[in-house]
């Protein structure tokens, strides 16, 4: 049975950069809303 | 309650959600065998490339709904649910790659699927900047809605494009026409994952939508004046 790639750094990365896109996309539709 | 604010308020709802999807996904969702870790990045990419592709296909109904009724309530919709879409659209073109390159040994290839889905991000920006380039409200949303339908019709070509080509992107193990081939809690991340997307979609569009609302009033006053 073929071990298990250790890969675990590339799987944080994709959640981090996905955190920080649609949390920065959030914080930017909410300072625009209070902007008007 | 106001748009804005009931929009705000399922965001933040889908944001506290997305973080029970991470800790099901990274601490109670099995590894895979072959792809290892990295294979749990499906839990966030698919989800965002269901939603990337489906708010083009509603920017360009709405556009086409737009070319009849002449309702600016249709022309915000497209604005909001294009917006969204470039958000999902950016997360789907950087998890790829992510899981591309340990699972492919490249980060990107040209291949059907990847290059349409570029296409199709290409596609939104070049939406978002035609709006920002007419002044003129009513030829703006007429040119959106023509640019919108375009878009709605490459959304079916990205989805066939790993059928119609020899492509390195995996076939759909979800939607596709026989039954999910993907074990049971798996299946429920992804499901869980895709509702939470879901939420954010409808809250992202609601706030977009009235800050176009909010946008539109003062011109609308102007123009009557």
């Amino acid at each position: 049975m073929p071990d298990v790639p250790h890969n675990s750094g590339y799987m944080i990365a994709a959640y981090i950069v996905t955190a920080v896109i649609l949390v920065g996309y959030a914080v930017s539709l909410y300072r625009r809303g209070e902007k008007r | 309650m106001s748009l804005a604010r009931k929009g705000r308020l399922i965001t933040l709802i889908g944001l506290g959600l997305l973080a029970l999807v991470y800790v099901r996904a990274l601490a109670f969702t099995p590894v895979e065998r072959l792809q290892g870790p990295a294979q749990k990045i499906y839990y966030l990419h698919v989800p965002a490339a269901i939603w990337a592709e489906t708010a083009m296909f509603l920017v360009g109904l709405a556009g086409i709904f737009y070319l009849f009724l002449k309702d600016p309530r249709l022309d915000r919709f497209g604005a909001a649910s294009a917006e969204a879409g470039t958000v999902f659209a950016g997360v789907v073109l950087t998890t790829g790659p992510i899981w591309g390159k340990p699972i492919w040994g490249t980060w990107w290839t040209w291949d059907a699927r990847l290059t349409s889905t570029l296409f199709l991000f290409f596609l939104y920006i070049g939406y978002l900047l035609l709006r920002g380039a007419v002044d003129d409200a009513a030829l703006r949303a007429r040119y959106a809605a023509v640019l919108g339908i375009c878009g709605m019709c490459l959304v079916p070509f990205i989805h066939l494009s790993v059928y119609l080509f020899r492509t390195l992107h995996p076939q759909p193990i979800v939607l596709k026409p026989s039954a999910p081939s993907l074990p049971g809690s798996m299946l429920v991340t992804l499901l869980l994952s895709f509702g939470v997307f879901t939420l954010l979609y409808v809250g992202f569009v609601m706030q977009r939508y009235a800050l176009a609302l909010a946008q539109a009033q003062p011109d609308e006053r102007s123009a009557h004046a």
